[in-house]
Order: C-alpha cells, then structure tokens, then sequence
C-alpha cells in the first residue's frame, strides 16, 4: 500500500523526478514467467536496493535493464522518454551500468587498460598512450579513494580490488545509473567499506544506483528505498527508513515453509560415509558423518570451502591429509570414477560449467551415468536407451519437447532436474547435491525436496551444500557451519536459532 | 507437450533434420554427378568414375579421423604429415624388410606366394602400429602435457616432414613390390579396392561412434569435459581414443597412397590436413565439438574429390578448384548455421 502511495507522486512529477521507470515491464522465458509485470520507478539519486530470495528475479531484471535480455513486455522510461533498451551499448549510450558480482574484465590488462578499455586515449596518429592513462588512472582511483596501482596487471589483484576496479570503471564513464549485484560477496570488510564510500561520494553526484544484496545490515546502511522481489513478483516498495528486516523477510518468503521443506522423520541407520579430518585445497581437518537416510548440511558463505570438501570426498580434487570411510572401511578415493564406483553421486554446483552437456540431447545426459548398463556387447541397445530416458523424464517430470531436445533449451529448473535425475537410476548410497535449488522456481523446489525424500526412504544419504540457510536449516539433520576452509560449528536438526548459525558463518 | 504421442513423435522431428543435412549433401553430390554426366562425355564412364572413388577414399579416410578429434572439440593438424611420413616407413619396410621375412617364412616350410601376402601383412600392420604410436604421442602431449591440441599436432606436422626426410635422404623410396602396388589398381566385384577400404573402415567406425557406449562419450567430452567426468566418463581415454583413431586413419591413407604412387615420400600428403578438415566441415562437423557424425566427412570428401574431378574433365583452371572449394565452405557451413539457429 504504501508502495503505491510512494511511487505515484513522483510519476505525476514526472521529469524531474524518476530517471527510469518500468511500467508493466515483464519477461517470460519458455517455461518460466521470470517476472511478472512490475510497475517501479527510480528517483534520481536515490540508493534503490533490490532484495529477494534466489530466483526470485533479481538477475532477469538486471538482464532487463542493461539490455541484455529483451523485455516480453511492458516499457521501460527514461528521463520521461520510452526507450528500447534492447541492446546493451544502447544501455550503456544512456548511462546505464552494472557491476557484476563475478569481475568481467580483461585479467592479462593493466588496471589503466581496464578502465579505460573501448573508450582508449590516442596520439593525433592513433596510437596509444599508455602513460598518460596510467596516470589519469591513478588520479581517479586516487579520487575515488582506492589505494590501488593503476599500472599493475588486473590479475595480480585480489577478486576484491578487482571489484573496486570494476566499480571505478563503470563510475568514470558518464554513468547516471549504476547497478550493483552482490558485490560485497568477495570483498573484504575494509574493501566494502571502500564501495560503500565510494557509492555514497555517486549519490552525492546524482547518480541512481540500484543495490542488489542479501546482506540485510548493508541495505539499512546504504539505501533509501528497498523492493522486494518474490518468485517473479515485485511484492512491494518500503523506505528504508519505514521499514525493518522483519517486514522486509515477510515480503519476502510469505508462504509457510513447512509446505515447502516437508520433510519425513527417519531414524538414521548404519554410517554410509565418514571422514575424519580430512583436508585439501580449500578447507582443513573436517570430520563428519552421513549415515542412512539422513540429510547432512553444509552451510556457508561463498568460498567458505563447502565445494572444495565435497570435490574432496568425491575424488575431483586431491586431499591431502586425513581419512574417509566407507561404511567402515578405510577408503582412498582417487578419482571421481572411484566414488562412483564406491557408490557416491554428485549434482555439481554449477548447472552450466560442471552438470550438463548443454548441447547434447536430455536423453543422453540423463543416461551419461548409466550408458555403462544400457550397452550389450559392443553397443548400446537402442531401445533400452530411449525406455531409460523416458521413464526419467516421465518421473521427474523434464518440462521438454523429447528426449532428443537440447538440454540447452529447457528451464533452469529442468536442466538442474536433469543434474540430479541422471543419478536416480544410478543406484547410489551417497547422494551429494551442491546448491541444487539455485535459481529454480518454488514449484520446482519442492519436488526435488520431495526427491530427497524418495532417496532417504530408500536408505540413501544425502550431503547437501547450500548457502541458503532457511534450506539446510529446515532439511538437515545435522548441520555443519563452514567459514574460511574450517568446519566451525555443527548443530542437531533446528538446534540453533538463524541468528546463531549466520553469525558462525560471517564470523562477527 | 507433456503427453506420449508428442514425446514420441518428437525426436523424429530432430532425426529428420539431421537426415535433412545428410540429404543436401548427398543432394549436392548428385546434383554435380548429373551435371557432369550431362555436360562432359568423359565423367560417367567406370574408368572415371572408380578414378573417383579412389580420389575420395584417401581423404574421406582421413577426414573420417579428423572427425573424432574434432568431436572432442580438438583438431589434428599433423594427419597429412603422418600419412606422408608412413609412405617412407611402408616404402622402405616393403622394400628392405618383407623380403627378408619372406624368406624366413619359406625357410619354416611355408609356400612362396603365401610367404610373400604374410610378409606384407606384416609389414603394413607394423606401419599402422607406428601410426597408432604417433597419435597416442598426441594423447599424451593434450592430456598428461596439457598442451593445446593445435600445438602438439602443429609440431608433429613440421618434425615428422623432418625425419622422414632424414631418412631417406630428401629423396623417393620407389616400391618395386607388385603385389603392394597393384593393390590399389585392384577391384573387387568392379569396385576399387581403395574405395573398399573406405567401407572396411567406415563399418566399424560407425559402430564406434554412433552405436556404442565409447561414441557417446566421445560426444559428451566434445560438450562439456567436465559434466562428462563428474558424471564417470574417463575423459583422458576418451580423449586419447580419438587422437590414436585420428592418426591410425592417417597411416592407412598413407599405405593406400605408397600403394597407388609406388613411391615413399616424406612429403606427398603434406596439405591434406586441410583437406581433411574442410571435408569433415563440409560434412556437417562442427569445430566446437559435440556435433559431427561418420556419413559426414565421407560425403564431404567424395564432395570435394567431385568438384576437383569435375573441374579436370571440363577443363576448368585448375586454380578454380580451390576458390570452389573455398566458397562452398563457406556456404555450407553458413547453411548449417543458419538451420541449428533456427531450431
């Protein structure tokens, strides 16, 4: 209500109030309706953060907004005047920027070279002038307060300063509407108190700036207003100053999470998987155990090392000291075929880079696993390949035109069904599921939570890496903290309150 | 779309454009067949047309090796240089080598002329070990070394051109054994033996890559390495298989070549690379992997041997050939864009 009576007056001021506005702005992709129609408008100069639980549509409607995505609907205003903002460059010309939470720079590139990369300073005979750019490079980092060397090589930087360089190019070109995506996620706290400076100095400037970030504390900080994104709905405008984290977590998830995270009571059977202070690259002397029918969360900031361990244990990455435990047999696991062979199963973290063939067909990933069974003597049996397939798709039903469509061309949400469903018929004991909820919609949430529990019924276990903690906070049954490579807390099923768990993982 | 009539009938959709690609080649090879039959009175006579067919063999072998490694979204440079180089091995082995075992084998009671197919069995076979060494070379330098496969194969193209010269000298071994020779002038049942061997190894290879376990992951590596191995695939073998196929093909096409030219020289297939990768390209075989198949290549190559055919009998400039060939590379492969955007 108070969003509405928020926004109203300023689009009745039209010109000199919003410098962008969305009307019934809206995107579908097959299968998914990524936002739904959104009527919001940007003031000029304000900090406007964007908050909203994973896939609840923050990244399509930064897609939207730097024009790399086009809109299924609705229209976006600028400075009062319709706009394509089809095309990126186009968003760009307009003074529209963003910076991603992953660095998209040149890392072989000198600081200089980056910031003023496409925009370069030439002699009258076209060549360039590096020096005067590392110089005027330094003036602005210096300026902007970033004690940074403006002709070092991008790559002998921290992902942090890489960060602030990012933040530094994109505020140096004319940019009268910035957006950030979590970009604190890999800084540190005296990096991001350098952000923080540095996006109040472009305040003062006029600059919009649009604050995407889980971090509640960063937003009361910084923001003026906040919009709350819920599965593809902008479920409401607050400012900040009117509003609390109560409030704003309602708007948030609004729908009772035991219809979500139903889970069944087991009672855990004999250990399937133990390690005893097992290190590698990336974490160190973590000990735990998996018995049947029993869901063991990892929860952990980004890089806290809860990847690394599972790589670890699934025979992907060396370890380099400890021990792992098959049942309770002393095990070494060399390399992936090992832990398959053992009996383990890994949905990877990233769908795109580690899950999927993305340009193969949904039957031939589904059955990559399992290609071993479907062969007599020399070759595969034709019919058992396509019958395994179908059954697949059919019991975890694979939104898709066939088994022979790309997987490329289905949802986020059947591609990670495709991640987790080609072990199914696997047979496995040991089921490791990193992040397998990113970016997929509740509906389909829900059924992979329900797979979970088909799994644990059949005496399988599960290791589930999440960084979302209502996740593993309501699933697991032993949950285990990770921060800095270490395991530094475990806790029995709902143990420990959000506050306690979040503030182990941050390390306050 | 959920229901089984359409899950069904959909794949078929997907099986009739691959076929529908199949079909415009083998469309474009007809159509070049007709016309040459209606404008020269020379091509459809059987002197040309098994002329033809061995033309295409040598590189529709060749190219048929490129594409496993293309599969894999690699690319082997040196297959011209291995097929050249085993010219020089086979030449010298027939010529130094087969007597002496011939002889050993008549000595242990066996009949002369029997003595002399074992010998050059033996010899060819060892030919084609020594090309299976060469490429398993390759494997180790992309998957222990981690060298990009154009660099390993690059410098296999340029060191194996040297030690073949090296050992003969810079000169031409010629192969004065009539049995290996007229091996490649021989038919069977009217077709050329080259072109036979087309099938010989055609047949298997099509068992390998599109019916069997080894095909499948030979694809998913060329898609995403690392899904393949997450997933059980022993992507290093997988990877290794290829690049020994690849360069085996090679060695073959250098036997049949020694065989048809009568001569070992460490030079005379150097180019064919290129051939072989516009062949496999033409044939549908895509450079970023995961996408190629066996039909393909062996289309592309009995395409391009066409057009170099064609060209001779209607007395075009030679120098014609290669522009055609250019621009019909670059139409097809645009074609075959055009079509996997669309869908």
């Amino acid at each position: 209500m108070s969003a509405i009576a928020e926004t109203q007056p300023a689009v009745e001021t039209a010109f000199a109030g919003p410098i962008l506005e969305l009307r019934k702005l809206e995107k579908r992709y097959t299968g998914t309706h990524a936002l739904k129609p959104a009527d919001l408008a940007f003031e000029t100069g304000e900090v406007h953060a964007i908050v909203g639980e994973n896939g609840a549509g923050k990244s399509t409607l930064i897609k939207l907004l730097t024009g790399v995505t086009p809109r299924t609907a609705g229209e976006i205003i600028w400075k009062g005047v319709p706009t394509d903002l089809s095309t990126p460059n186009e968003a760009i010309a307009l003074g529209i920027n963003a910076v991603h939470q992953e660095v998209v720079l040149c890392p072989h590139l000198t600081v200089a070279a980056n910031i003023f990369l496409g925009d370069e300073k030439t002699s009258p005979g076209g060549l360039l002038r590096d020096r005067a750019m590392v110089r005027d490079a330094q003036r602005i980092l210096v300026d902007l307060g970033f004690a940074l060397p403006a002709g070092a090589l991008l790559s002998t930087l921290t992902i942090g300063q890489q960060q602030l360089i990012a933040t530094a190019r994109a505020a140096t070109r004319g940019t009268r509407f910035l957006i950030f995506d979590e970009p604190t996620a890999y800084l540190t706290r005296q990096e991001a108190a350098q952000l923080f400076a540095l996006i109040r100095r472009l305040k003062a400037q006029g600059v919009t700036v649009v604050y995407i970030s889980h971090r509640m504390e960063e937003i009361f900080e910084l923001a003026d207003r906040v919009s709350v994104l819920r599965d593809g709905t902008l479920v409401g405008t607050r400012r900040v100053s009117e509003t609390s984290d109560a409030e704003l977590i309602g708007l948030m998830i609004n729908r009772s999470i035991e219809q979500v995270y139903h889970k069944d009571p087991f009672t855990p059977g004999a250990a399937i998987l133990e390690t005893r202070n097992l290190s590698g690259r990336g974490f160190r002397d973590v000990s735990l155990t998996v018995r049947e029918g029993e869901i063991v969360g990892l929860y952990g900031l980004i890089g806290a090392g809860r990847s690394e361990f599972v790589m670890g244990v699934y025979g992907r990455e060396p370890t380099t000291g400890g021990e792992v435990l098959w049942g309770d047999r002393p095990v070494s696991v060399r390399s992936e075929r090992d832990a398959i062979a053992l009996g383990m199963a890994l949905a990877p973290e990233s769908r795109r880079d580690q899950g999927l063939c993305l340009n193969l067909g949904v039957g031939h990933n589904l059955n990559l696993p399992v290609f071993d069974r479907l062969t007599r003597g020399l070759t595969i049996s034709g019919r058992r390949e396509r019958a395994a397939a179908d059954k697949q798709i059919a019991d975890l039903r694979i939104k898709t035109a066939s088994r022979n469509a790309l997987a490329l061309s289905l949802s986020g949400g059947n591609q990670q069904k495709i991640v987790i469903g080609k072990w199914l018929n696997h047979g496995a004991k040991l089921f490791i599921f990193d992040e397998p909820t990113v970016g997929v919609d509740v509906g389909t949430k829900a059924e992979i939570y329900r797979l979970f529990g088909a799994l644990l019924a059949k005496g399988a276990g599960i290791l589930l890496v999440s960084s979302y903690l209502p996740e593993v906070y309501e699933l697991a049954d032993r949950l285990h903290v990770f921060r800095g490579g270490r395991q530094i807390a475990s806790h029995g099923h709902k143990a420990a309150s959000h506050e306690q768990i979040l503030t182990e993982a941050i390390g306050v | 779309m959920t229901d089984t009539a359409s899950t069904l009938g959909a794949p078929k959709t997907r099986f009739e454009f691959s076929r529908l690609l199949g079909l415009t080649l083998v469309g474009v090879l007809l159509a070049m067949f007709l016309f040459l039959a209606w404008k020269t009175s020379t091509f459809a006579t059987p002197g040309n047309i098994s002329n033809l067919a061995r033309q295409g063999a040598i590189f529709a072998i060749l190219a048929l090796g490129q594409t496993f490694v293309i599969i894999t979204a690699g690319i082997d440079l040196s297959v011209g240089a291995v097929a050249s180089f085993i010219t020089v091995v086979v030449a010298m082995l027939v010529q130094g080598v087969a007597p002496g075992v011939a002889a050993g084998l008549t000595g242990v009671g066996l009949p002369e002329a029997a003595a002399n197919v074992l010998a050059l069995w033996t010899v060819i076979l060892a030919s084609l070990l020594l090309g299976m060494a060469i490429g398993a070379f390759h494997a180790f330098g992309v998957v222990k070394m981690g060298l990009p496969p154009f660099i390993i194969t690059l410098a296999t193209f340029t060191a194996l051109r040297g030690v073949g010269l090296l050992m003969t000298n810079g000169s031409t071994i010629n192969v004065t054994n009539d049995a290996f020779t007229g091996f490649s002038r021989g038919e069977v049942l009217g077709i050329p033996n080259l072109f036979m061997v087309v099938v010989v190894v055609a047949v298997p290879a099509f068992v390998y890559l599109h019916l069997s376990k080894w095909g499948r992951y030979l694809y998913s590596v060329g898609s995403n390495p690392e899904a393949a191995r997450l997933s059980g695939v022993n992507v290093n073998a997988v990877t290794a298989t290829a690049y020994i196929l690849s360069s085996l093909c090679a060695a073959i096409v250098g036997v049949m070549l020694a065989s048809r030219t009568g001569t070992g020289n460490a030079t005379q297939a150097i180019g064919f690379e290129l051939e072989a990768i516009a062949a496999s390209v033409i044939g549908g075989t895509s450079l970023f992997g995961a996408i190629g198949s066996v039909w393909g290549p062996l289309l592309g190559a009995f395409i391009l041997a066409t057009i170099r055919n064609g060209a001779n009998l209607m007395n075009v400039n030679s120098f014609w050939q290669y522009i055609i060939t250019g621009v019909l590379i670059i139409l097809i492969v645009y074609a075959d864009g055009l079509r996997r955007r669309r869908r």
